[in-house]
C-alpha cells in the first residue's frame, strides 16, 4: 500500500510539472502543444547520457536538463510556431505544426537512442533508473525530489509572477495580450518565457520519470493523454489549473488502476488512461473552462483575496 | 529478370498504399478540408476497421466453426478453415469481404458520430485534443489488452483472396485498394458538389452564418464525421486483409492521423484532386525510403535505423509546407454551380 501511495504522488508530481508547461504555453500562445510529452522523453535521454558518459547521478543532472529543456522549448516556438503565427495561420494549422514537431523530436529521440546504444555497447532503447534511487528514512528519493521540484516550481513561479515587475507584465500579457501590448509590454518576451519554462519543467519531469517506469522512445505516447487531461480538467486558462488537474488526474489514474489490478490482476495498467479520458470528457461537458474556470473557484479566489 | 520482378513488386506496393492513403485522406478531406473539423483522431476510424476484422469477424468465425481454445490460437485455426473454403469457392471470399466492409462502415459511422458529440460545446482546439485523446486511448487498449484483437501478439485474419495464387495476390490487393479508392473519390466528388458540400464549406468558414440560415450545425457535424469515419474504416479492413494479420501497433497516430494530415497539406485541402496527388507523392517517398532502408543506412553510414530519418523528414516536410505552401500543390477551387456558370457565360 505504501508503494502505491508513493507511486501515486510521484506520478502526480510528474504530471503536474508537465501540465504546468502545457497550460503556460496555451495561455501565452493559444496552442495546445502536442509535443509536450516528447519534451519529457528528451529530458530522460539527457539524464541517461550524462549518467553513461560522466557518471552523473540523474538527480544532479536536473539543473542541466532544466536549461537544455528550456532551449528545446524556445526552439519549438521559434522554429515550429512563430513563422506560422506571423503568417496568421489558423489554430488547426498550429496544432498540426506541434504534431509535426512532436514527430521530429520522436525521430531524433529514436535515432539518438540507437546512437547512444552503439557508443555504450548496450541497449539504450529501454532503460530505468529505479535501481539507482536513494532512500531517506524509508522514503524513496524520487518521492522527495519530485515533491521538492513541484514545491520549488510553485514558489518560484509565485514569486516571479506576483512579486516582480516582470511578473506583473507577464500576467498582464497573459490575461489580455492586446491591451498589454498597448501599454508597452513586449508580449513576445512572455511567449519566450513561457516556452522556456514549459520545456525546462517537462525535461526536469523527464529526468525523474525513469525512476518510476521504463523509458522507451515511445514513452511520449503514454504520457500525452494524462497531460492533456490534467491541463483541461484544471483549466487551460489558469496556471493553478495545472496543479489541481495534475493531482486529480495523477491520483485517480494510479488509484483506479491499483483497484482494478486488485480485482483483475496486473495487465490492466493501460485502463488507467481510460479513467483520465473519462474525467477529461466529463470535465469538458460540465465545466468547459476547467476547475479554475468554474464559478466556485472564482468565489474561492475572492474569499482567499488573491 | 530478378530486378524487373523487384521493380514490379515495388510499384505494386506503392500503388497499394496509395489506394489506402487515398481512402483515408479523402475521408479526412471531407471532415477537415471541407468541414473544418480538426479530426486528430483519424487513426481511430482506421483502427475500427481492424477491430471489426480481428475482434468481430474472427469471433464469428470461431463460433461458426466451433473452434475451442484461447482466442489467438483459435482464430488462426478458424481463419485457416475459412481460407480452405475460399480456395474452393471464391464467392465466399468476396462475400466475406463485402460483409466485413459493411460492418466496418456501420461501426465506423457509430464511432465517428459518438466521438464528435462533445464538440457541441467545444472550440476547435479543445475538440482536436479530445479526438486525439480518444483515439490514443483506444489504440492503447487494443495494443496492451491482448483479448480484444490480439494486441502486441497480433492475430491472424482470413485470406479473402485465397483463390488467387500466392505470387499474384499482392497485385489483386493493389487492384482492390485502388478501385475502392477510386469509387470513394468519385462518390465524394459527387457528394461534395451538392448543397451538402456547399453547406459544409460554409460551416468551415463561418458556423454562425450556417446557423443563421437555419441549418443544425450538430447534425451537419455528426453526419460528416460519421461518413468520414465509415469511409476510413474501409481502409483498415483492406489493410488487415492484405497483411493477413492484425497487429495493434500498425494503427498509430503517426501512420493514420499525422500522415493523412500531411497528405492534405501537401496536396491541397478542400480539393480532392489535390489530395489524391498528395497521397501519391507521400506514398512514393515513404515506400521508397522503406524499400531502400538498408541501402540508405549503408550509404549514409547511419548508426541507427532509417525509419527515424523518415519521421524527422516527414515532420520537417510538414512544417515547410505549413509555412511556405499552406494551400498545397493544388489550390481549392471556387464552386461553379449551374446558375453561377450561366451567369459567368453571359
Amino acid at each position: 500500500m505504501m508503494g502505491v501511495i508513493e507511486g501515486t504522488i510521484v506520478w502526480s508530481n510528474i504530471i503536474v510539472l508537465l501540465a504546468l508547461g502545457l497550460t503556460m504555453t496555451y495561455i501565452t500562445t493559444a496552442v495546445p502543444n502536442f509535443a509536450q510529452a516528447s519534451f519529457a522523453v528528451v529530458g530522460s535521454y539527457i539524464a541517461l547520457t550524462l549518467l553513461r558518459f560522466i557518471g552523473l547521478d540523474p538527480y544532479l543532472s536536473i539543473p542541466l536538463t532544466f536549461i537544455i529543456g528550456g532551449l528545446i522549448g524556445i526552439s519549438t516556438y521559434y522554429i515550429a510556431l512563430k513563422p506560422l503565427i506571423k503568417r496568421k495561420a489558423s489554430i488547426e494549422m498550429l496544432m498540426i505544426a506541434t504534431l509535426a514537431w512532436d514527430l521530429i523530436l520522436f525521430g531524433i529521440i529514436g535515432a539518438y537512442s540507437e546512437i547512444l546504444g552503439s557508443l555504450t555497447k548496450r541497449t539504450e532503447t529501454l532503460f530505468v533508473f529505479t535501481n539507482l534511487d536513494f532512500e531517506v528514512y524509508g522514503l524513496p528519493g524520487r518521492l522527495i525530489v519530485s515533491t521538492m521540484l513541484v514545491l520549488l516550481t510553485i514558489i518560484g513561479l509565485y514569486l516571479l509572477l506576483y512579486k516582480t515587475k516582470f511578473g506583473i507584465a507577464l500576467r498582464a500579457s497573459m490575461e489580455n495580450p492586446s491591451l498589454a501590448e498597448a501599454m508597452g509590454i513586449n508580449v513576445e518576451n512572455t511567449r519566450l518565457f513561457s516556452w522556456f519554462i514549459s520545456g525546462s519543467l517537462a525535461c526536469m519531469a523527464g529526468s525523474i520519470l525513469p525512476y518510476l517506469q521504463e523509458i522507451v522512445p515511445q514513452t511520449g505516447y503514454f504520457l500525452i493523454v494524462s497531460i492533456f487531461a490534467a491541463s483541461i480538467v484544471g483549466g487551460l486558462y489558469h496556471i493553478a489549473g495545472a496543479l489541481i488537474g495534475g493531482y486529480i488526474i495523477g491520483v485517480s489514474e494510479s488509484l483506479f488502476t491499483y483497484l482494478l489490478s486488485m480485482f483483475f490482476g496486473p495487465g490492466v495498467l493501460v485502463y488507467g488512461k481510460v479513467i483520465s479520458l473519462i474525467i477529461m470528457i466529463i470535465a469538458i461537458l460540465i465545466i468547459p473552462r476547467g476547475v479554475t474556470g468554474s464559478i466556485l473557484w472564482r468565489r474561492l479566489e475572492k474569499w482567499l483575496n488573491l | 529478370m530478378e530486378e524487373v520482378g523487384k521493380m514490379v513488386e515495388l510499384i505494386s506496393l506503392i500503388l497499394f498504399f496509395f489506394g489506402l492513403y487515398m481512402i483515408v485522406s479523402l475521408s479526412l478531406n471531407l471532415e477537415f478540408g471541407y468541414g473544418g473539423i480538426p479530426n486528430f483522431g483519424k487513426a481511430l476510424s482506421v483502427l475500427t476497421g481492424a477491430i471489426i476484422v480481428g475482434g468481430i469477424l474472427n469471433r464469428l468465425l470461431i463460433w461458426y466453426f466451433g473452434v475451442s481454445g484461447d482466442f489467438i490460437s483459435a482464430s488462426s485455426i478458424a481463419c485457416y478453415k475459412l481460407t480452405e473454403i475460399i480456395i474452393q469457392n471464391p464467392l465466399v471470399g468476396l462475400g466475406i469481404f463485402l460483409i466485413t466492409v459493411a460492418m466496418a462502415m456501420i461501426a465506423g459511422a457509430i464511432v465517428g458520430a459518438l466521438s464528435i458529440l462533445p464538440s457541441a460545446k467545444l472550440r476547435e482546439d479543445y475538440l482536436g485534443v479530445t479526438l486525439l485523446a480518444i483515439s490514443e486511448v483506444v489504440f492503447f487498449i487494443t495494443y496492451y489488452d491482448v483479448r480484444i484483437i490480439g494486441g502486441y501478439y497480433g492475430i491472424s485474419a482470413p485470406d479473402i483472396l485465397a483463390f488467387i495464387p500466392g505470387e499474384y495476390k499482392i497485385y489483386a490487393y493493389t487492384v482492390l485498394a485502388i478501385v475502392t479508392g477510386l469509387i470513394i473519390y468519385l462518390f465524394l466528388e459527387r457528394l461534395l458538389n451538392s448543397p451538402y458540400g456547399r453547406v459544409l464549406r460554409g460551416h468551415r468558414e463561418n458556423e454562425d452564418l450556417i446557423k443563421a440560415f437555419g441549418r443544425d450545425i450538430m447534425k451537419l457535424r455528426i453526419k460528416t464525421v460519421a461518413l468520414g469515419s465509415a469511409l476510413a474504416s474501409i481502409a483498415g479492413v483492406i489493410y488487415v486483409f492484405y497483411s493477413s494479420n492484425v497487429t495493434g501497433n500498425a494503427f498509430t497516430r503517426v501512420e493514420w492521423t499525422f500522415y493523412p494530415f500531411l497528405i492534405l497539406l501537401l496536396g491541397g485541402k478542400g480539393n480532392n484532386k489535390g489530395v489524391v496527388l498528395g497521397a501519391l507523392l507521400f506514398v512514393l517517398i515513404r515506400i521508397l525510403i522503406e524499400f531502400y532502408k538498408f541501402d540508405i543506412k549503408e550509404l549514409l553510414h547511419l548508426p541507427f535505423e532509417a525509419v527515424w530519418i523518415q519521421y524527422i523528414f516527414f515532420g520537417i516536410l510538414a512544417l515547410l509546407v505549413l509555412c511556405y505552401r499552406p494551400e498545397g500543390l493544388l489550390k481549392e477551387k471556387p464552386i461553379y454551380t449551374p446558375p453561377i456558370k450561366s451567369k459567368l457565360q453571359n
